[in-house]
């Protein structure tokens, strides 16, 4: 990765975050980096680091990821012996070594990886790499161990988790094969000097509890252990923080003494939202009018991502030691979870527990569906094609089940770091959903700018056997000229609300020739060139002066929103609008005596909402804040039958079933 | 049915009290239930202190109004400034869903209301008396005959989802026609003009439990109001089985009477003097201050004049005065005369001051109005009793509804008989949504440029009811309807017309 790479992904990443909320990511002068990297605390926190491993190496985490573990570790040195074809030999007899293995076992590996990359980052010397590859690679055996390799790179505040998965930066590059595969590490190691004056994930690092600015943030989230130690904060830095977090800890602790346990506190425009699971603590403070339903549901979203990259058998660390630090174990995971959390603003699957297509032709998605379906049956577990947070199809040859937020969680963990935008990359992934327990193996790769190919395996072994597969899906999906429709797909852009206006001035709705939105022959007719909506239907809305809409269909849990348009086009706008979303979508859903409402219509001075619930389907609209009441409800039938009329484009069909597990 | 809370702890603390460490019991002023360990006590002012505090730092100025636990809640009222009411509720199993929490708070505020009418600012009070003993006894005298009225046998019953159609501090108005109105404001006047006009300061006319006219502001008129109809309307006094008798200490345990005690020794620890030296403590508490809401403290007379033993004090001045109030608006103090012609109960408010000639001007006033104002009274009593319809009359066939005015603290609603005749999921929906209104309103207050919710809210139930509700300029309008159609525009046009016969089009739509 060159420098411009490096100043690409920046700005990629930039955009990411609005300015509302003062979501700008933050940089570090030359000089607080140069004490980030040489500074004492650097020495010390390896020797803590050293110390968790340590702890670590006894751990367990279940029979099932033990038994993995113990057959991966031949893998990954098998791994990185045909990685790297051109130094096989070499190499591969490096990581077979057992004094390779030694290295990147216990105190000594750990050590070793941060001494190594403290020490020297413009180092070429590829044996202190590899060292650094089969340390990440030995550490991943264990699960839960693979983190504590990368907090050297978190500390440096380098590429973030790049390395923090661990093995998977690691063996990414070098499983990318040939001689470039060395060189590249060699680039990445000599790029980062320059990404290490940014800090990924992390705003505003510098502040603490006792400035005015981080008190005034909207939202925060904090992750504790029932100790009082901080392991995550969303703004400002763990350790200034630790006082708050004891704070925190205090106020949970003093409820759980009285054998209660706390949910949550309103104040003003605040609330400070509690979720308690096992030894640790989350807590979100936040004056941003989202019930507290729905920051209790992004709790748990932040808890199950963090299970998804160590498992729940981290909780075992606490049962040893209650005092155990955990943020090594994260090290540099800072912007998973900030792009998790930026996702609660923008991404209706946050709430919806359902997951949304990209729309395709049917032809298309079925090609892309037979050709992740055309696996050995001791291939993967799950195969899924994305593009962004869009699926565009997904299988389960062995009928297994997925849940949509673990889709949800696994593409926020791919889609936060654009190093897997690179590289192919093969690392251990806990999907919550699925067993919260164990460790499956994510292969991920880039197919094109915009499609993402994740095959899950239990295997840890199962790297080649995956790389094999994406090969052959690859050759399919171009043959059958599904990347290309994906590509003007995503140029084309989703739904308009506009679009509906012009069915109904132009076409009967169930004319063949607009029941499609990708119109007749294939032609993109109705939504401009380039995606670009014609000139006209800008910043008039749909009929009935309808906005936006949301229609999630129960059976299928997925569900399609309408492109954003004029007058939503400010983020703001956007934003007080999702919220209004997941206001009603929470009341919609009540329990208890009131039970669940078939229907809502909401009219306050920035939107009228109407909300419709049956057993098929749940459609959200929102309109301008004079609509005509009978004018919207005929709207809302029509935007049914529209969206009955285009099923086939806009949902994947026939997906295997959800099994709810949480 | 209703929200009945295994256990309710209500405290009155003083955060500006008891700052060094071991001095912490002095924050406490009242905690209810009297005989609570006092390890628990101060547990309760310790978590609720700390949460105020730990808010303040993201909401200085509005700390911490909730907090919710699994298996408790404490709801927190800023009465004063740094002076806090919290009630904690131990939660039923089935009774979490069923509170609302501003009707809870509705609660509270009417106690600190009420206990501002009769005695002053409890901060007024600590800073005349600084040990705080005046404090603690006025709150001792007021408050377990306050929440007293909420309980069940041993449980408190709190505001539930059917009193969803309710709304505490709101004054109910009679519909009059034009001619029993001019007779209501003639009485009024004949009262105002007597003896050179000024004795008779404010005057509040009510029928039953609803208002017929009243000269105070609008906030007092609602606290008046408020305690007409726990102690004063026919139907409270009907309630009261008794003439003359001595004060009676029922309400308050006995077991809990030495914590008062300690209370009252400036928040020192725990003694282990035994019950009989704690009665002496309650004695002197209960016989020192009135208890404006001690039950059975009001009975009428033969000569139909309401008559009181709730006053009784050692203090002489006050001993003399009889009941009185202080009047928020004008911050004056009013002696209380009651007369009460069947159904009709006119309450008379005269400066404490007052005199006619050197006599006393509340006495002379009574004789008067035997004399002059009775008839007047008994023939607006006979109107009034011709042109009211029953206890149905405010019933609207089809529709079960609320209609607040929260500028002239004016509600008109349901009979509650008609109110109950609703589904419970109906009603539970109601209280959801109420809720979500509540915190609208909460925003809207906050914001700096201050504006009333403008706002309409139809939800369709599963069971196909309507719950339609409209908020506009001050004004609320809570309906449901259980038969009111398929649709959301049928239902929404019922509201329509219900707002155009009933409310003069206020709450029209679209």
């Amino acid at each position: 990765m060159d420098n411009t790479t490096v100043h690409e992904s920046h700005s990629d990443i930039e955009d990411l975050f609005d300015e509302e909320e003062g979501e700008r990511p933050c940089y570090l002068s030359d000089e607080e980096h140069a004490e980030s990297v040489t500074g004492a605390p650097a020495v010390s926190s390896s020797e803590m680091e050293a110390d968790n491993v340590a702890k670590l190496s006894n751990l367990d985490i279940s029979d099932n990821t033990q038994e993995e573990s113990q057959v991966h570790e031949g893998g990954s040195s098998h791994e990185i012996s045909e990685t790297t074809p051109g130094h096989q030999g070499e190499e591969g007899g490096r990581s077979n070594d057992p004094k390779g293995l030694e290295l990147g076992d216990g105190d000594g590996s750990a050590i070793a990886t941060s001494s190594t990359t403290d020490v020297g980052p413009e180092s070429t010397d590829s044996g202190v790499l590899v060292t650094d590859v089969v340390d990440g690679d030995t550490l991943s055996e264990d699960g839960i161990q693979e983190s504590p390799g990368s907090p050297s790179s978190s500390r440096e505040g380098t590429s973030g988790y790049l390395a923090g998965s661990g093995s998977s930066a690691a063996s990414v590059c070098s499983a990318s094969g040939v001689d470039e595969s060395a060189d590249r590490i060699l680039n990445q190691e000599s790029t980062r000097p320059t990404r290490r004056s940014w800090v990924p994930g992390k705003r505003h690092p510098d502040e603490d509890d006792t400035s005015l600015a981080w008190r005034k943030h909207k939202k925060h989230f904090f992750i504790l252990s029932n100790a009082g130690k901080p392991i995550y904060s969303r703004y400002g830095d763990e350790h200034k923080l630790a006082g708050f977090s004891a704070t925190l800890q205090a106020i949970m602790s003093f409820v759980e003494n009285s054998g209660d346990t706390i949910r949550f506190v309103k104040a003003g425009d605040h609330q400070i939202v509690f979720l308690v699971k096992g030894p640790l603590y989350l807590v979100a403070i936040s004056a941003t009018e989202e019930p507290d339903e729905v920051i209790r549901c992004q709790l748990e979203l932040l808890h199950a991502q963090l299970i998804l990259i160590l498992t729940k058998g981290v909780e075992k660390c606490f049962v040893k030691n209650s005092k155990f630090d955990m943020r090594p174990l994260l090290g540099g995971t800072d912007m998973v979870f900030s792009h998790l959390i930026h996702g609660f603003s923008w991404n209706p699957a946050t709430f919806l527990r359902a997951y949304t297509c990209l729309p395709l032709p049917y032809a298309i998605r079925q090609a892309a569906g037979a050709a992740l379906q055309d696996m050995p049956n001791t291939g993967p577990l799950f195969s899924l094609l994305m593009c962004g947070s869009k699926v565009i199809s997904l299988m389960s040859p062995r009928k297994s089940s997925i849940s949509p937020n673990d889709i949800l969680l696994l593409s926020n963990y791919v889609a936060s770091s654009d190093s897997f935008r690179t590289t192919e990359s093969f690392f251990p992934v806990c999907l919550p959903g699925y067993n919260p327990t164990a460790f499956l193996y994510a292969y991920v790769q880039y197919l094109d700018s915009d499609t993402c190919l994740f095959l899950l395996t239990a295997d840890p072994d199962g790297f080649f056997q995956l790389k094999e597969c994406r090969g052959r899906i690859g050759t399919i999906l171009r043959q059958t000229n599904v990347l290309a429709e994906v590509a003007n797909a995503v140029r084309r852009g989703g739904l308009r609300v506009e679009h509906l206006l012009e069915t109904k001035a132009s076409h009967p709705v169930l004319d063949p020739k607009t029941s499609s939105i990708f119109g007749s022959d294939g032609d993109h007719e109705l939504h401009g060139s380039a995606g670009v909506p014609r000139e006209g239907t800008i910043g008039i809305g749909g009929p009935a002066g309808l906005w936006h809409f949301i229609y999630r269909s129960s059976f299928l849990d997925q569900y399609v929103a309408s492109e954003f348009s004029s007058p939503l086009h400010t983020t703001s706008a956007q934003k007080r609008l999702y919220r209004a979303y997941q206001k009603l979508y929470t009341s919609m859903h009540g329990a208890g005596a009131a039970g669940p409402h078939k229907m809502q219509y909401r009219r306050d001075e920035r939107h009228v909402l109407l909300s419709w619930r049956t057993s098929d389907f749940e459609l959200y609209a929102a309109f301008d804040p004079l609509a005509d009441k009978s004018s919207a409800v005929a709207v809302c039938n029509r935007v049914c039958q529209w969206l009955r009329d285009l099923e086939s484009e806009i949902f994947l069909l026939g997906a295997t079933p959800f099994s709810w597990c949480n | 049915m209703g929200a009945w809370a295994e256990s309710v702890q209500v405290c009155v603390f003083d955060m500006r009290r008891g700052q060094q460490e071991g001095h912490e019991l002095d924050k406490i002023l009242f905690f209810s239930p009297l005989d609570c360990p006092l390890p628990t006590q101060l547990s309760v002012v310790g978590l609720s202190e700390g949460l105020i505090t730990f808010t303040r730092i993201f909401s200085p100025e509005k700390p911490c109004q909730l907090m919710q636990a699994e298996l408790h809640c404490h709801i927190f009222f800023n009465c004063e400034p740094d002076i806090w009411i919290v009630m904690v509720i131990e939660k039923s199993k089935e009774g979490e869903e069923e509170v609302r929490v501003a009707a809870i708070e509705g609660m509270l505020k009417e106690a600190h209301d009420l206990f501002v009418m009769f005695f002053g600012s409890i901060r007024g009070m600590l800073e005349k008396h600084p040990v705080g003993d005046l404090a603690r006894s006025c709150l001792h005298a007021f408050f377990p005959d306050y929440l007293a009225e909420f309980m069940v046998g041993k449980k408190l019953r709190l505001p539930s989802i059917r009193e969803g159609l309710t709304e505490r501090g709101m004054v109910e108005p009679v519909n009059l026609d034009r001619d029993t109105f001019l007779h209501a404001q003639s009485l009024v006047g004949l009262l105002e003009s007597w003896f050179g006009g000024g004795t008779v300061r404010h005057t509040m006319l009510l029928f039953h439990n609803y208002l017929v006219s009243s000269t105070l502001s609008a906030e007092d008129t609602a606290r008046l109001f408020g305690y007409a109809l726990l102690r004063l309307t026919p139907a409270a006094i009907s309630l009261s089985n008794r003439r003359i008798k001595s004060a009676s200490m029922s309400a308050i345990s006995a077991a809990g009477q030495s914590k008062i005690r300690n209370l009252l020794n400036n928040g020192s620890a725990a003694s282990s003097q035994g019950p009989s030296s704690g009665e002496e403590g309650l004695e002197r508490v209960t016989k020192k201050h009135p208890r404006p809401l001690k039950p059975d403290g009001w009975w009428k007379e033969v000569d139909n004049f309401l008559a009181t033993d709730a006053w009784e004090s050692d203090s002489r001045e006050a001993k003399a005065l009889g009941p009185t109030i202080w009047l928020q608006h004008s911050n004056e103090q009013m002696r209380l005369c009651v007369f009460q012609y069947r159904t009709t109960t006119l309450i008379i408010l005269v400066p404490t001051n007052s005199s006619v000639n050197g006599l006393d001007g509340l006495s002379l006033l009574r004789g008067h109005l035997l004399e002059k104002g009775a008839q007047k009274m008994q023939k607006l009593e006979e109107r009034l009793a011709k042109e009211w319809k029953g206890i149905n009359a405010s019933h609207i066939a089809g529709y079960r509804y609320l209609c607040c005015d929260r500028t002239g603290k004016t509600a008109k609603a349901s009979p509650p008989s008609k109110v109950a005749t609703l589904s419970k999921e109906s009603l539970a929906v109601l209280n959801l949504v109420r809720a979500d209104i509540d915190l609208e309103k909460g925003r809207l207050e906050r914001q700096a440029s201050h504006h009333d919710a403008d706002l309409e809210v139809c939800v369709r139930t599963k069971q196909n009811a309507w719950l339609v509700v409209r908020a506009r300029g001050g004004q609320e309008l809570y309906t449901v309807q259980e038969r009111a159609g398929d649709t959301l525009l049928l239902a929404s046009d019922a509201v329509e017309k219900l707002s155009k016969r009933h409310f003069n089009g206020h709450f029209y739509s679209d």
